[in-house]
């Protein structure tokens, strides 16, 4: 009676859980002092290898666990994205945690979950284990936020965000229930063969809105956006970028499969409530972002002006849309990433995160200085970087579906954001330093600043490969109307 | 050819001497002066030389280099030469290289100051040379952000506020007018941001009337703004007085006319009708910039703010001699654009040369400077001649260019148009008057003149540009008749 299961499919997700053993068993029965540093090498040993192994899964595609686990091209780019980011914050954790003196070893580990609990969401092809995914997701994320047991902040942001984020794995759940009550299955291929045939269903629109409710938790979309600046703000540096990048990007792939895929039948109805959503979110995220004094709130802020962005992909409806979103997050990773290497680096050194202590940085350190001015540059967009051609592209989207209102708000927004990224940039070049001393940074951060910048400028002027990638993810997709 | 891809290398040796000062210590400062210098200089001969080569007898574009980008969008790698563009980069060439000579007096943070300026050069080289509409927006934005830092940290008086709005103006007007190229783009549905493909596809198939009608508006007041088109204009002044010399020069000088070139090449070209239906009004705008910026520099106090003004104030002519939609006023457009270009980055270049060392450029502060600077006073006095629209100078040829054509066209707006003229005889005469006459304040005795040749070289580089091409207008007017002819062809055989 048991199902074939073809274990090539999820080999990936079994390496990382593999991964996640060994180190477990590492950090019990290693000796003490090894322990300490072997943990983080052994992580990037095992991240190098899986890493490897991703790059042999290109073409493979396929379903299994009777449908409830995808691998097509859409899973791969994710799962490639999501690798990517951890090399980064793995960068950011040895960092950040050599200088607080914490428990850095537990802390790999739930990055680790957080990775399987990402790789997951991107290959769900059932509600029941995209429900698993996210938890596995959100919980290690929770764990993460509340990290510092001392700082007040940190607590602060785990709890709005463990009180919060259970709200919307609720409303997740009682959304998956009215969906099964109407198509009878949580496959999402069945549910998309529901949505093919029949008109749109008021209950199963209720189930949807309340799926989207948890998703836009996840990629901090007003009106479930409440969490982000407090948590952001108050959360371990390197968490807040995997908030930022990953688990941003984990809430897109269910978005691109749930109003590309799954109920793509319905885009006329979705579209617009998708563009008010975006418009509102844009606004929301850039007036915020306007008045910030600490640049972890700031980005903040600016995360859901990005949501906003990107949710104009999902509002265009058209696999243009969808391409500008998994490229517009490419970008995204980069200078993200970039910003808050930054970020944790200068922390390091001065112990602040208030844009005012940024004061004068450049001439502290030239290096820090530039790649946080390339980083904000390009999230507000501007050539020749990364930021520049996402918004390009998603802005071509929504003209071509006619949404012209939206782009014209989306311009609007852009101007906003450039003011506020243009007012930390005057304080790193024109203002005048509180303290003169420089601020060294390390021979090994200064490589991984520079793949982040090389990266930022990289896409932003050699765009074709990457649009392409970006593009044959979603022509590969499964669950896509022919 | 002598060389293979010439407009490759004019983007190309200016990138590479950025990549090297990236590498110089920044205390090498000498160093870091001589690369950046050849690599404006380099470009700057370049440009002077496919000036020449290009033949005009031909026509069309030429020096053309393709190479695909992003294909799926259809972007690709396209430069080429008309006789609009070779005039501009031309411009661009002067202009760029007189401004790093009197950059010698930037003492702080010379490398930064210097990969910056680079950044606004090839990204104006670039939207100049650019024949994808994709790649021009590209790199008439690299161009703006630099700018900010430039303001910002070397500028004077009210720097931040004005870097600000500068950068804020420029980088809203470009993304309202990029919201309608991609409307554009998919009007066509050409699939292809390449300028040749549109313009032949459009030439037998014209965009209907109604697309056009609300496109053609999105591009003239994003790019308007650019070209600090009346009300758009109020970012222009403040941020000219702020700006370091150079970064004055470039952008009175070349920057903002990507502007005009761009309402030339995406608005008029490719959408005859709605330009047809919406000249008038940029007709009634232009006599705005022209009266109503050219009284505001009356009342001026400080010189940068006059020239400033001014500036606004001339684009006025640019602006009706776009509206004219004939073959006289266009020409008398691109040829202005040269004119008042190298104009307006001399007379920068010159008060550049006295605020370094009065560290004022009051009217009420200043006087009797021709005692103490007399190279720079006749300089001055020159610039304002040409300003004024005296005839030897290169502006004059333009002027009554862009006059001729109007006049057949809106009768009353260039009357008062002519009115512009004398008003800017009056508040240039009036800096003559009083910063350059009268007794000279014993604070200024220790001024110093312009003395070496290298000194001198700029200066007399672009007063000797407006003087042999106002003495002589075919050397350029032949080039831009070849470039604006096929403009309106569409135009005169429709309407």
């Amino acid at each position: 009676m048991f199902p074939t299961i073809n274990w090539n499919l999820i080999s990936l997700e079994l390496l990382i859980t593999a991964t996640i053993v060994v180190l477990v068993l590492a950090d019990m029965f290693l000796p003490k002092d090894a322990r300490k540093d072997w943990v983080g090498i052994l992580s990037y040993i095992a991240l190098a290898v899986i890493g490897g192994f991703w790059l042999t899964q290109r073409n493979l595609v396929g379903q299994t666990f009777s449908g409830m686990f995808v691998m097509d091209s859409l899973a791969w780019f994710f799962k490639g994205f999501f690798l990517l980011t951890m090399f980064f914050v793995f960068a950011m954790t040895q960092q950040f945690f050599t200088a607080m003196a914490g428990r850095r070893n537990e802390f790999y580990l739930l990055l680790w979950l957080a990775l399987l609990g990402m790789c997951l969401v991107a290959s769900s092809a059932d509600f029941l284990l995209l429900f698993i995914a996210i938890e596995i997701l959100t919980i290690s994320l929770y764990v993460m936020t509340a990290y510092l047991k001392s700082d007040k902040h940190s607590l602060e942001a785990g709890m709005k965000y463990l009180i919060l984020g259970a709200l919307a794995s609720g409303f997740l759940l009682f959304g998956i229930s009215f969906l099964y009550g109407v198509a009878h299955s949580t496959r999402f291929a069945v549910i998309q063969a529901y949505a093919g045939t029949h008109a749109m269903d008021p209950v199963m629109l209720f189930g949807l809105v309340l799926i989207f409710a948890a998703v836009g938790f996840k990629i901090a979309s007003v009106p479930f956006h409440l969490w982000v600046p407090d948590v952001y703000q108050g959360a371990p540096t390197p968490v807040t970028a995997l908030l930022s990048v990953g688990s941003k990007a984990a809430g897109f792939v269910i978005l691109i499969r749930l109003f590309f895929g799954i109920f793509a039948a319905w885009h006329a109805q979705w579209s617009f409530v998708l563009a008010v959503l975006a418009a509102v979110t844009m606004c929301y995220g850039n007036l915020g972002a306007m008045f910030q004094t600490n640049i972890k709130r700031l980005l903040g802020y600016s995360s859901i002006g990005h949501a906003g962005y990107l949710l104009m992909g999902a509002a265009a409806g058209t696999a243009l849309g969808a391409s500008a979103i998994n490229f517009y997050l490419l970008g995204y990773l980069f200078t993200n990433l970039a910003a808050f290497l930054v970020i944790v680096l200068f922390f390091i050194a001065v112990k602040s995160d208030e844009i005012a202590d940024y004061a004068g940085l450049s001439k502290r350190s030239g290096l820090l200085a530039g790649a946080l001015l390339i980083a904000l540059v390009s999230l507000a967009g501007m050539p020749p970087l990364a930021g520049f051609f996402g918004k390009f592209t998603l802005l071509m989207a929504t003209v071509q579906s006619g949404l012209l209102w939206l782009a014209f708000i989306a311009v609007v927004n852009i101007i906003i954001s450039l003011y506020y990224y243009l007012m930390v940039v005057k304080r790193i070049y024109v203002d005048a330093p509180r303290v003169t001393s420089p601020i060294p940074v390390s021979l090994p951060m200064r490589l991984i600043l520079g793949i982040l910048i090389a990266g930022i400028v990289g896409i932003g002027i050699f765009q074709g490969p990457f649009l392409n990638a970006a593009m044959t993810a979603v022509k590969g997709m499964s669950f896509i109307l022919p | 050819m002598i060389m293979p891809h010439p407009l490759s290398w004019i983007l190309a040796l200016p990138t590479l001497a950025l990549a090297v000062l990236f590498l110089v210590p920044s205390d090498k400062v000498a160093l870091v002066r001589r690369i950046s210098n050849i690599g404006v200089l380099l470009p700057f001969v370049l440009s002077v030389w496919v000036f020449a080569a290009y033949d005009h007898t031909l026509g069309g574009f030429q020096f053309i280099e393709k190479t695909p980008w992003v294909v799926p969008f259809g972007i690709s790698y396209h430069l080429g030469l008309d006789g609009i563009n070779a005039v501009l980069i031309l411009l661009l060439g002067l202009c760029s290289f007189a401004g790093v000579l009197v950059t010698q007096s930037v003492k702080e943070r010379v490398k930064e100051y210097y990969i910056l300026l680079l950044l606004i050069i090839i990204g104006t080289y670039g939207a100049f040379l650019s024949l994808d509409i994709f790649f021009f927006y590209f790199f008439h934005e690299v161009a703006t952000i630099p700018a900010f830092l430039l303001i910002a940290v070397w500028g004077s008086q009210r720097k931040e506020y004005a870097a600000m709005k500068l950068t804020l103006y420029l980088t809203a007007g470009a993304s309202v007018a990029l919201v309608g190229l991609l409307a554009l783009y998919h009007a066509l549905g050409l699939q292809t941001f390449d300028l040749i493909q549109i313009q032949q596809h459009l030439a037998a198939n014209p965009l209907p009337v109604a697309v056009q009608h609300w496109i053609f508006p999105l591009i003239v007041v994003g790019f308007g703004v650019t070209l600090t088109l009346w009300p758009f204009y109020t970012w222009a002044p403040v941020g000219y007085a702020a700006a370091p010399t150079a970064v004055s020069m470039l952008h009175a000088g070349v920057l903002k006319k990507l502007g005009a070139y761009a309402i030339i090449r995406f608005a008029i070209q490719l959408m005859p009708d709605a330009a047809h239906t919406w000249m008038p009004v940029v007709a009634t705008l232009a006599v705005f910039n022209i009266l109503y910026c050219g009284l505001i520099a009356l009342t001026q106090r400080d010189i940068k703010y006059i020239l400033g003004y001014s500036s606004c104030s001339h684009m006025g002519y640019i602006l009706l001699g776009l509206a004219c939609m004939d073959i006289i006023g266009l020409n008398g457009v691109v040829f202005l654009m040269f004119a008042h270009g190298v104009m307006a980055a001399l007379a920068f270049a010159l008060i550049g040369s006295i605020e370094d060392q009065t560290r004022t450029r009051n009217l009420d502060e200043l006087g009797g400077l021709t005692k103490a600077m007399p190279f720079i006073a006749t300089c001055f006095a020159m610039t304002a001649l040409a300003s004024a629209g005296v005839p030897g100078f290169a502006n004059f040829v333009a002027e009554i260019m862009v006059l001729l054509g109007a006049w057949d066209h809106y009768r009353w707006q260039t009357v008062l148009a002519v009115l512009g003229i004398v008003i800017t005889a009056v508040y240039m005469l009036k800096v003559i008057r009083l910063a350059f006459q009268g007794p000279l304040d014993p604070r200024w005795n220790k001024l110093v003149d312009a003395q070496t040749p290298l000194q001198k070289l700029p200066f007399i580089l672009l007063l000797g540009a407006l003087l042999v091409v106002g003495c002589w207008p075919s050397l350029i007017l032949k080039n831009i008749e070849s470039g604006t002819s096929p403009v309106l062809r569409s135009y005169v055989s429709n309407h």
